[in-house]
């Protein structure tokens, strides 16, 4: 499985970021080989509209199973990412990384429709 | 620190009146943000002293190095806002109609055409006369609301507030249901609905509130002006109650509001009755909410 989160930095103890579109990182970390990696989103500060479907598009390159996030996606990154064949979980918009995941794990995460 | 934002779908509900109250009654525990940038006037009511401002950037708009411009007009010809005119047989962009697309620096067959990032106007970092911080922005003229300029206003006060170790965001959001207000509502932790009782305060409640359930975002509402047509406003009750909208408090119509305004003051420091009452209360029920999160 890999499993992407919206994140302020790049290691497992990073915040979590709880916006989608304007995240500053994307994590994904991949189960079977163990390894944590990052796309850098910070360039998105400087796009005036839309921060949504372009982050969105980053992510679908990814192609992860599972996206982590705090809020969810708006209403067209959503539009985008429902073309994916992802799994959405929210309301960890305020854990570490590590914290997400543990709670993904656990399933204390709520599921995004 | 928690995020707690408010928005109205609909203009003139009385959305900052009720903010620059919260931000009055918060004082120095809290940082105020406003981000409904487009008609920013929350300054007029909390008196900030401007006292840090930084020029800000966003979007791009053509220009045409004459030099270089063989006239062919290629540019105008494929321009769809008319933006580019001839006046005094050159070819000039009017910077206000320019919507920063770009085709005309891609058609230009002598690369006469530069794209330049414009300045649209300032943010600040105040000191208010509530003894808190506010990050707040101004546009020129022309220029609109990103969700850019939002992220930016909110990026900042975060930052004071996690520096200062404050308890609340208190952030005035964007009208409508567009860029602005999604930057607005990402990552807040709960959400203040100011609505009225009138046809169109209804249908923009549910419209944007159809945006916060994206969001999965909590959220209380405050029906203002509630008095003026009790027919409407039990319409807006029942939706709060289907949409399961904790309801925080009705506000009756009262000129004290414009009153107060006109002295450039909040009804909490210009009223010391019901109406006032009815605030504080209003802000204690949002604060115990936003604390249960």
């Amino acid at each position: 499985m890999k499993i992407a989160f919206t994140t302020k930095g790049i290691e497992w103890n990073s915040m979590m970021d709880p916006r989608f579109g304007r995240t500053e990182f994307i994590a994904l970390y991949d189960e079977e080989k163990d390894e944590l990696t990052n796309v850098d989103n910070r360039s998105i500060e400087s796009v005036a509209h839309g921060a949504g479907p372009q982050t969105a598009q980053k992510l679908f390159d990814l192609k992860p199973d599972v996206l982590i996030t705090g809020n969810g996606p708006g209403g067209n990154a959503g539009r985008v990412l429902a073309q994916a064949n992802l799994k959405i979980f929210i309301g960890a918009g305020n854990m570490t990384v590590k914290e997400a995941y543990d709670a993904y794990k656990k399933g204390e995460l709520k599921n995004s429709k | 620190m928690k995020e707690i934002v408010i928005i109205s779908g609909k203009g003139g509900t009385g959305k900052t009146s009720i903010t620059a109250s919260f931000a009055m009654l918060g004082g120095k525990d809290i940082v105020v943000a406003d981000c409904d940038v487009d008609a920013a006037d929350m300054h007029l009511l909390m008196q900030p002293d401007w006292e840090r401002s930084e020029d800000f950037y966003s979007g791009v708009i053509a220009e045409i190095d004459q030099e270089k411009c063989i006239k062919c007009g290629k540019c105008a010809d494929v321009c769809r806002f008319n933006a580019i005119p001839i006046i005094d047989e050159k070819y000039v962009v009017n910077t206000l109609n320019c919507e920063g697309c770009s085709y005309c620096f891609h058609v230009c067959p002598a690369d006469a055409i530069s794209m330049n990032e414009q300045n649209v106007g300032e943010w600040y970092i105040s000191n208010t006369k509530a003894d808190n911080v506010m990050v707040h922005a101004r546009l020129g003229i022309g220029a609109e609301n990103s969700g850019k300029l939002v992220a930016k206003v909110k990026n900042e006060a975060k930052r004071i507030a996690d520096e200062t170790d404050k308890q609340f965001i208190v952030v005035d959001g964007s009208p409508g249901i567009g860029c602005p207000v999604v930057s607005s509502l990402s990552g807040a932790d709960f959400v203040v609905l100011v609505t009225e009782p009138t046809v169109s305060g209804l249908h923009d409640l549910k419209r944007v509130y159809e945006l916060v359930k994206k969001f999965n975002i909590p959220a209380g509402c405050i029906i203002n002006k509630a008095d003026l047509n009790t027919k409407v406003a039990q319409q807006v009750e029942k939706f709060l109650k289907k949409e399961k909208i904790t309801y925080i408090a009705d506000l009756p119509y009262d000129e004290t509001f414009t009153k107060a305004m006109t002295k450039g003051q909040t009804i909490v420091e210009y009223d010391d009755t019901n109406l006032k009452n009815i605030v504080v209360n209003s802000w204690e029920k949002i604060k115990e909410h936003t604390n249960k999160i």
